[in-house]
């Protein structure tokens, strides 16, 4: 039974009210009563006690419509611990608003120019929006940049949360109408994705995603060939434990330029994880959703198919660091992995099998993932692994990725500039001579190791066999003029690694640099 | 002590405003079950005089009581005497300052309707209200409702009633703790996050509010209450313990039309007596005067 509250509750009236209330729930047989508080403008202790002994009668109670002092009441007296009190929401319409993202949860949409709002989908969405905002805080706290909402409306049956989010513009948007600035949004793009799956996430605070990624895996199982089913579950396994930060739904839509800053939005599929999750999670939003249909990328991000493989094969570059294509499909055909599973699982679920445009597309999924299961061995890559075109031009990009990967050892400055000119020297010396006069690639890895903290620097090249340790160490003592020219590089890089090794395998010269810290 | 069944220590009679007798009360305490009370009367304590006549001695125990409306520049407050000897005269005089105050109230407000809007009121209505033993606005309300001069009781109070400002008296809190004491009585702030009844007073407001009470005599606070939430129990127990002082338990039930349920406190019988009520007890037992 609902029963409205209006004007105010006070000594004064609350005895009529409360006779009024005895005729009213005379002879009702349930056990639930509540109370619209939307037209209530003031409740003293004396209305609060009545409240409390209808309480004692209807056990379930609840309060809606609360307005923001009387909430405030209730919260201070303990009433909201006791029963269900709903704040009164400021009610939003999103009649003719433009939709600027959408999401997993809820689509986005601005209700004027420094405002929007996530309306959710789900009707009760009240716990979402407190995990939205209860990550976002998290998030920020770790330094992912992002906007926290201030308030909670009502939209329509639905439930919204706004932000404020000043002349921002999406990344969709820009893609779409200014076409010049391609190469800038991936860079951006790239290295907000990079800062997020930097930071590390204390433990407990976010859902593992590999757990979510494990029920797709055994829902999916079924469906597929007995050995490929297998082979997927014990993949999805096999990848470590990671407890860094994977956003969950990172596309284009879902990062806004205000003013001169890259914001992350959309925050409530925040987790921890290894990032094939989150790839495989790009590869739907850029490919996956779309290679039936070219059109559904259009009409969801405002770019085209062909923009749209670009800009995930050079947001997969610039993250993985490397230009090889080679490396870059090894990459995407894991994410594709996760992605093709993502996607059975959702068609399955939203729409069975009957459904013969859902059988096609289960089918067109499942004949690509079982054939890249078939040839995979597992999910995860190192991308702490670059290659590049080895000519002098490409050493400040290696000098910067090397820099990169060494901000967790924490070295110390004069570490630092010793690495940085050990590794100057390799891969001049490899530009210079592997594959004279031709050209070709080097690849550089950093691995950062614990016991004793070290940092071991690999360069590999396919030039011709070359050992550059085999010299002998030039003689000091000679005057400058007498020295053998050269030679005095790698001198130094001695001098200044804790070791430096040399091996030639398979057609690749492969030189390690390991410098204690 | 030990006390197996309920104890309610805040309830009216038709002394006051509840619409049971004493007779009809003690007979309402015993189908409840309930094994120790008192019956708290607004500013009188004619109850306290007649109920132990209709006991026989082996329970229900009795506790008198009385419940007085006061005042200071500081707010209002509903302040419960328990365990007062009826005879004293300390308490008798309070309990007829009380009564003169407010009947010089009701003469005030009547007047002032008289003259500013030319109300009449028919003389068998006067003296039904002046024999009540607490008349006040509600009843000058009820009044202009049944001659037509309201439309209900809230537009009688608000738009009429509330209209008049005079220098009102009233008995100060001191006053009343004061009076309890000299007549033997234990002072105990009534329902104190709800001041008189219609008020929220909380945090640091509340906490002055007790030291400033303490220092005038005040012994305990009322924590178990039909109207408190388990929060506000908790945190009138705990400012209780941070001063010192008793606490007791009370479901201020008015009779028949009204929803609050005799003996319901909020005090579960289960967990055994709280060590402020247990205390409070103690002090009743040592005077004899309750009859455990």
């Amino acid at each position: 039974m609902t029963i409205k509250l209006t004007g105010s509750i006070d000594s004064n009236n609350v005895n009529d009210f409360e006779n009024e209330l005895i005729a009213k729930l005379q002879g009702y047989g349930g056990q639930s009563v509540e109370f619209d508080a939307s037209s209530l403008d003031y409740i003293s202790s004396a209305g609060l006690r009545l409240i409390l002994r209808i309480r004692k009668q209807f056990p379930v109670m609840s309060v809606t419509g609360v307005n923001s002092d009387i909430y405030e009441i209730f919260e201070m007296t303990g009433f909201t611990e006791m029963m269900k009190v709903e704040k009164a929401y400021r009610v939003v319409s999103i009649e003719g608003c433009e939709e600027i993202g959408r999401g997993a949860n809820g689509k986005i949409y601005r209700i004027d120019r420094d405002n929007v709002v996530k309306v959710y989908k789900n009707a009760n969405a009240l716990s979402d929006i407190q995990h939205e905002r209860e990550v976002a805080k998290l998030a920020l706290i770790l330094g992912i940049p992002t906007a926290i909402s201030y308030d909670v409306v009502k939209v329509g049956d639905s439930y919204g949360s706004v932000f404020e989010l000043l002349n921002a513009r999406s990344f969709s948007k820009i893609l779409s109408t200014e076409p010049e600035k391609f190469d800038w949004c991936v860079k951006e793009y790239v290295d907000l994705l990079k800062k997020i799956h930097s930071t590390v996430v204390p433990e407990g605070k976010l859902p593992d995603m590999k757990e979510t990624a494990l029920t797709w895996a055994e829902f999916v199982k079924d469906y597929l060939p007995a050995e490929a089913g297998e082979k997927l579950v014990k993949m999805v396994k096999d990848v470590p434990h990671d407890d860094h930060m994977i956003h969950g739904d990172y596309h284009t839509k879902n990062v806004e330029l205000q003013n001169d800053e890259v914001l992350l939005i959309d925050m409530d599929t925040l987790a921890v994880g290894h990032p094939v999750f989150e790839l495989g999670s790009m590869f739907n939003s850029y490919i996956g959703f779309s290679e039936l249909d070219h059109n559904v990328v259009k009409k969801f991000q405002g770019f085209d198919y062909e923009t749209s493989q670009r800009f995930w094969h050079d947001t997969l570059s610039g993250y993985l660091g490397t230009t090889c294509e080679t490396k870059i499909r090894e990459v995407e055909d894991k994410a594709r992995i996760i992605g093709y599973t993502r996607l059975i699982r959702r068609t399955i679920r939203r729409k069975g099998l009957e459904d013969e445009s859902a059988r096609a597309e289960v089918g067109f999924w499942k004949a690509r993932l079982v054939e890249l299961i078939e040839k995979t061995d597992n999910l995860t890559f190192s991308f702490n692994e670059m290659e590049v075109e080895a000519v002098i031009e490409n050493l400040p990009e290696v000098q910067k990725f090397v820099s990169e990967r060494l901000k967790s050892a924490e070295c110390l400055p004069k570490a630092k500039m010793q690495i940085s000119l050990a590794v100057e020297e390799i891969f001049v010396n490899i530009s210079n001579y592997a594959y004279k006069p031709d050209k070709g690639t080097a690849s550089v890895r950093v691995e950062v190791k614990e016991d004793p903290v070290s940092v071991v620097i690999t360069f590999i090249d396919h030039g011709v066999p070359y050992d550059p340790l085999a010299k002998d160490d030039p003689d000091l003592s000679l005057p400058a003029e007498m020295r053998e020219i050269g030679g005095l590089g790698i001198f130094v890089t001695k001098k200044i690694m804790d070791d430096v090794a040399y091996a030639y395998r398979d057609g690749q010269n492969i030189l390690t640099l390991t410098k204690n810290l | 002590m030990n006390f197996q069944g309920k104890i309610d220590l805040h309830m009216h009679t038709t002394v006051s405003d509840g619409t049971d007798t004493p007779e009809e009360i003690v007979s309402r305490v015993r189908e409840a079950g309930i094994v120790l009370f008192s019956v708290t009367d607004h500013d009188d304590i004619k109850a306290a005089k007649i109920i132990p006549k209709l006991l026989s001695g082996c329970g229900p125990f009795f506790v008198s009581g009385v419940e007085f409306s006061c005042r200071d520049s500081s707010g209002k407050y509903h302040i419960l005497g328990y365990n007062y000897d009826p005879k004293s005269r300390h308490i008798r005089r309070l309990v007829k300052k009380g009564h003169r105050f407010r009947i010089k109230k009701v003469k005030a407000r009547i007047d002032f309707l008289k003259k500013s809007f030319g109300f009449r009121f028919p003389k068998e209505e006067l003296d039904a209200l002046f024999a009540l033993n607490n008349p006040g606005k509600p009843h000058i309300a009820n009044m202009m409702v049944r001659l037509g001069y309201a439309k209900d009781k809230s537009d009688a109070i608000n738009n009429y009633i509330n209209l008049i400002h005079f220098k009102e008296e009233y008995v100060t809190p001191g006053e009343a703790i004061k009076g309890i004491l000299k007549s033997g009585g234990i002072p105990v702030l009534a329902h104190p996050f709800y001041g008189d009844g219609d008020d929220l007073i909380l945090g640091d407001e509340m906490e002055a509010r007790v030291i400033r009470l303490k220092g005038l005599g005040l012994k305990g606070l009322e924590a178990f209450y039909s109207g408190f939430t388990p929060r506000l129990i908790m945190d009138t127990i705990s400012l209780a313990e941070r001063h010192g002082l008793y606490v007791t338990a009370g479901s201020d039930y008015h009779g028949k039309n009204k929803m609050v349920v005799l003996g319901d406190t909020n005090l579960s019988e289960d967990d055994g007596l709280p060590e402020g009520l247990e205390r409070f007890l103690e002090e009743i037992k040592e005077t004899g005067r309750a009859g455990f």
